[in-house]
């Protein structure tokens, strides 16, 4: 999510999305796709498509998750306030990206989630306990409430200035 | 009231049609009581388990799953056993009622309607429902005596989904819920219609709620399948439908038109964004060129060669007779002399009559119009880009607060899609996580400062010494070349001795700077914009120095032609004389234009330097191109094979992309256009060729002969940097231009100004000849003097005022962010000591002073080796003051000399908790299988 957020979790090439109509995609699926192959952290992505316990994806599942990165449009058809914000709100796509951080699912990012990520991207080339003071230094920035872990609000603080809408969005046509 | 609740029982009813439908399948007999069914239920173990099995399919069709094994629905059916009957007796009202009007539902409307959501299920249904029909028919025999009504009524359920289907596509987002409402609403919008006489109302506010009533219920009756309104609401469906197809087509196709998309994200791809930036620089170039081009051959060189006077028709429009042998050699044309000097292509072609052709077009009034023009286009677009990206870079301007969060959740560039650039990315945010360690570092020591001041001066003193020795270079050589000028028989070097010149300092000062710039020591950030502040003095010294030795070498020619000036008089006099003896009446001398005596043209000439500038800057640009990256490569890749060392990890390696480079020689080849522009105006032509050609020729090389940077610096921070450059650039070239329109006398027999004492004087001429008197009037109380200094005391009054309002904001900015800072510090700082106090802790630390102490220790060792198997949580809150974390953060950053370099990509990782190595499923093999299963770290789902 560097200067340029655009996930670029690729297509599926034509053959692949017809194929979702006849078989159920997997893990494997996923894995083949150059670009989350190299993707450090793309095996979170991977999973940010599987929902709980499931160890397929089908169509519908699958366009639900892109959904995230449909751009945000000025006009958005005036929807009505009562009805629930769509998947492409800023909200729900930090919502993503946090998800992408929090391993366990606890509506926090700790210390050691941090340091696995922190592992994922920079490899064996920075000392453990570096990584270590870097994951603390992280969490000393971020975290406000002082429980040594960042929740999603102090996520979305932290990120309040990377203009997010247009940095996640993916024209999918194309 | 009664109306409604009824229209929700509707509702209701049908939202679970199928559920109702299939249950009541399996009781087809008569009315249904409550007492019954539950007697049926609990009694009728067989029964139920058929009617679970129904119940199970109309839950499995909803849940969208597959079920085409008999096992599946084996298990489901298990499953669902409890379920089933609460299912049922959920039912049971609605059932009763809708058992009535079953048997005519396909007709009734508002039931097909509000049908839809379970006509979608059905739909999906319907494949397992017909797989499934064979083999129960199988089973169905000895199970039940109801199936064959059952199916009957399945299929006549699936024929009115697919006869409603049709129409119904689009309300499928509206849940029975929401339908409910909107129908309500819709009932009291046709009640407020109805009653609107009553109402005690004002007419315009009664007029008011009527329209917008009937609005309501217009768009929404229809999504309710009821009244008037159905079909045109249909129709209408179908049309925004379109539209919206529509709408994305297009955008799609503006999308398709943006040129060279595909190439950039191609080259971003594998180069990061930072290179990729060049090339979007480099597009933008391109179509402001594509603009200028525009305006210079639309207004100036097409009407020239259209309604213009021929070529040989005038001596200024004729080669000269002693060059005419050669003046068709290429030799000649490739120095733009001969033909290509006496052409559309330059400023001494365009003759002075005041208008041409039959359209009376005033040609030298465009061309002079279109020479200002240009720079205020060039201003204009600069100026505006400039703010955008100022606009855009001013939300996420340099902030500390969360430098370590940031780099954690925002490095990696998802965009990358090459395992070579994702492997220096892994290396860069290394590189830059260890970069902050330094900084951090940085700010609590500061070793040996009268060295590293030292060895700067000394670097600064070195750089000044070569653009001081390149600027004397260039005069001398100028000056020599003037000298050469006058001889004739030179070979050719001597002839491009200038041009060579320049492009060589322009090869080898920039990396000789580079390797000054190291003993400084900078931050690579400060680093490069030193390099290109100095690459950038180098060129502009040039470049000035080369316009001063222009101007000399114009005075020169300007003397030149005063004396031919006078000779020719001298000449035409004598004619006339002679004529008028003769007695008849006064003709031109009939010489052939070729033979006419006539001035040197220094505009042309000053063109022609600027072209012949710009295009050996293409070719040398071309040549290093070919020769430093493509035969570089070519000769790391294959010589490879038998060499001593290793060519590709040691010594020449591949060449990287030079961005600061490139930009800047895109930025300096504009200031040349800019220059040259008004006395070459087929320069811009050349100028767009050039950035066409090289658009493809660059994403060539850079995609097949260079590999991605180690460091990559971020581009839209540079950009404005850019930008900057080229507006400076932008008003450098345009001084001496204005220079020599406002104070050169233009030469008396060449361009479209000869005969006028200053080129601008065409202005005043339109003025005074086509335009109605007073606005000459106008124009010359404009020009006074007495007008004009209070206006641009105005004008620098108002810049001040500006000034002074754009640094109040911006303090006031600045303070605003310092007390965001201070209160986020506060909150902290309270947030922690409340932990601190908490009253057990309190009382532990006051009767145990040594012990936390202790503590606080302790937890220091565990931050400093935190091995991944056994991380216990840090303490929460315990004593985690805000001064003990911030020695703990300072004793660990800095206890290790981070600064390695990083040349290696993260070797293979180990398994465990860590994902599968990307390194190990290289892309790169064809047909590979799925990537290798680290310890099932991938693949798995975590939690």
């Amino acid at each position: 999510m560097s200067s340029s957020t655009n996930k670029r979790c690729r297509q599926p090439k034509p053959d692949e999305m017809t194929g979702f109509r006849t078989k159920i995609s997997n893990r494997e699926d996923f894995q083949r796709i150059p670009e989350l192959a190299i993707n450090p952290l793309g095996d979170r992505i991977i999973n940010a498509f599987f929902s709980d316990g499931e160890d397929q994806v089908n169509f519908r599942a699958f366009m639900r998750t892109l959904a995230h990165f449909r751009p945000i449009e000025d006009n958005e058809k005036g929807k009505d306030p009562s009805s629930s914000e769509p998947l492409n709100s800023r909200n729900n796509k930090l919502l993503f990206a946090f998800r992408l951080y929090d391993l366990d699912k606890d509506d926090k990012i700790s210390r050691e989630e941090l340091l696995q990520v922190l592992r994922m991207m920079v490899g064996v080339n920075i000392s453990d306990e570096q990584l270590g003071s870097i994951a603390d230094r992280t969490i000393q920035e971020a975290d406000q409430d002082g429980d040594s872990a960042i929740s999603f609000p102090e996520f979305v603080k932290v990120l309040e200035k990377v203009d997010v809408e247009q940095k996640m969005s993916i024209r999918f046509l194309h | 009231m009664p109306r409604k609740s009824q229209l929700q029982i509707t509702m209701e009813d049908v939202g679970i049609e199928i559920d109702g439908q299939v249950d009541s399948d399996s009781e087809d007999d008569g009315p249904k009581s409550g007492k019954r069914r539950q007697a049926d239920k609990s009694a009728s173990g067989r029964n139920n388990r058929n009617n679970s099995r129904a119940a199970t399919r109309v839950r499995n069709g909803r849940r969208g799953k597959n079920m085409d094994s008999e096992e599946d629905e084996d298990e489901d059916e298990e499953e669902e056993e409890e379920k089933a009957p609460r299912q049922r007796r959920a039912n049971r009202k609605k059932v009763a009622k809708y058992e009535d009007s079953e048997e005519d539902s396909e007709d009734d409307q508002p039931k097909k309607k509000a049908n839809k959501k379970g006509n979608n299920k059905a739909e999906k249904e319907e494949q397992n429902t017909k797989a499934k029909q064979s083999d129960k028919n199988g089973k169905g025999k000895n199970k039940n005596k109801d199936d064959g009504g059952e199916k009957k009524k399945k299929k006549k359920n699936d024929s009115s989904s697919s006869a409603s289907d049709s129409n119904s596509s689009d309300e499928e987002s509206l849940s029975e819920g929401e339908m409910a409402k909107l129908m309500e609403e819709v009932e009291e919008k046709k009640k407020l219609i109805s009653n609107m006489r009553n109402k005690p109302w004002r007419m315009k506010r009664r007029l008011h709620a009527l329209r917008e009533a009937q609005a309501f219920v217009e768009k929404f009756e229809g999504a309710l399948g009821k009244g008037k309104g159905r079909k045109f609401y249909a129709y209408k469906v179908m049309m925004t439908k379109k539209w919206i197809k529509f709408k994305r087509d297009f955008e799609n196709f503006k999308t398709a038109c943006i040129p060279w998309e595909m190439k950039i994200k191609e080259v971003e791809s594998h180069f990061g964004s930072s290179v990729a930036s060049y090339f979007i620089f480099l597009r933008w170039m391109y179509g402001m060129n594509l603009v200028l081009f525009g305006l210079t051959f639309g207004l100036v060189v097409i009407p020239e060669i259209l309604m213009g006077l021929p070529y040989g028709s005038i001596a200024r429009k004729t080669v000269p007779r002693d060059e005419q042998d050669t003046a068709m050699d290429f030799s000649t044309l490739w120095d733009f002399n001969g033909y290509a000097k006496y052409s559309v292509l330059f400023y001494g072609y365009y003759n002075n009559q005041r208008t041409i052709g039959f359209l009376k077009y005033r040609l030298p009034l465009a061309y002079f119009m279109v020479g200002i023009g240009t720079f205020g286009y060039s201003l204009m677009v600069v100026i505006q880009t400039m703010a955008k990206n100022a606009d855009e870079t001013g939300g996420d301007g340099e902030d500390n607060d969360f430098n370590f969060c940031w780099k954690m959740f925002t490095s990696w560039d998802y965009l990358i899609g090459n395992s070579e650039t994702a492997d220096n990315k892994f290396a860069s945010i290394t590189t830059s996580f260890k970069e902050s360690i330094v900084d951090e570092e940085e700010n609590q020591k500061d070793e040996n400062i009268h060295l590293r001041r030292f060895l700067r001066v000394l670097a600064n003193v070195l750089i000044l010494c070569g653009l001081g020795g390149s600027g004397y270079l260039i005069y001398f050589v100028v000056k020599r070349s003037q000298k050469f000028a006058t001889m004739d028989d030179l070979g050719w070097y001597e002839k491009n001795e200038v041009e060579i010149v320049m492009s060589l300092l322009g090869l080898v000062c920039p990396p000789l700077f580079e390797s000054i710039a190291e003993l400084e020591d900078y931050h690579p950030r400060i680093a490069l914009k030193w390099q290109l502040g100095r690459i950038f003095a180098l060129f502009l010294g040039n470049l000035y120095t080369f316009l001063f030795a222009l101007i000399d070498e114009v005075n020169q020619k300007l003397e030149e032609e005063e004396n031919i000036k006078n000779m020719t008089a001298i000449a035409l006099n004598l004619y006339y004389a002679n004529v008028t003896l003769n007695g008849t009446e006064a003709t031109p001398p009939p010489i052939d234009p070729a033979d006419v005596i006539r001035g040197p043209c220094w505009e042309t000439t000053v063109g022609i330097e600027f072209v012949k500038l710009t295009v050996s800057d293409i070719q040398v640009t071309y040549i290093t191109i070919l020769v430093g990256d493509f035969l570089r490569a070519v000769i790391v890749r294959f010589l490879n094979y038998c060499w001593c060392w290793d060519l590709e990890a040691g010594f020449p390696s591949y060449g990287e992309f030079d961005i600061s480079g490139n930009v800047l020689g895109l930025i300096f080849n504009q200031g040349m256009i800019w220059m040259g522009a008004f006395y070459a105006p087929g320069l811009v032509g050349i100028n767009v060729l050039r950035l066409l050609t090289s658009m493809y020729y660059q994403s060539w090389a850079v995609m097949s002969s260079n590999v991605p940077h180690e460091r990559v610096f971020k581009a839209s921070k540079s950009n404005n940097f850019y930008m900057g450059l080229l507006l400076l650039i932008l008003f450098l070239s345009l001084l001496p231009v204005v220079y020599t329109i406002m104070t050169l006398p233009p030469s008396f027999d060449c361009g479209p100004f000869s005969g006028k004492p200053r080129m601008f004087e065409v202005i005043m001429e339109t003025i005074k000849l086509d335009f109605p008197a007073f606005v000459g009037k106008l124009f010359s109380y404009a020009a006074n003097p007495g007008l004009i200094i209070p206006a641009v005391l105005l004008m620098v009054l108002a810049i001040y005022y500006l000034n002074a309002v754009s640094k109040s904001y911006m303090n006031s900015n600045m303070e605003l962010k310092k007390k965001m800072q201070m209160q986020r510090d506060e909150e902290k700082n309270r947030r922690n000591n409340k932990s601190t106090t908490n009253s057990v802790l309190k009382d532990l630390e006051d009767l145990l002073p040594i012990n936390s102490g202790a503590v606080n220790h302790t937890t220091a060792a565990s931050n400093q080796q935190p091995n991944g198997g056994d991380q216990t949580k840090p303490m929460k809150g315990g004593n985690r003051n805000g001064t003990s974390v911030r020695q703990e953060k300072e004793v660990s950053l800095s206890a290790q000399n981070p600064r390695i370099a990083v040349t290696r990509p993260p070797g293979p990782r180990p398994p465990g908790p860590l994902p599968g190595n990307p390194r190990l499923a290289v892309p790169g093999q064809p047909g590979r299988g799925p990537p290798p299963r680290a310890g099932g770290g991938r693949g798995q789902p975590r939690h």
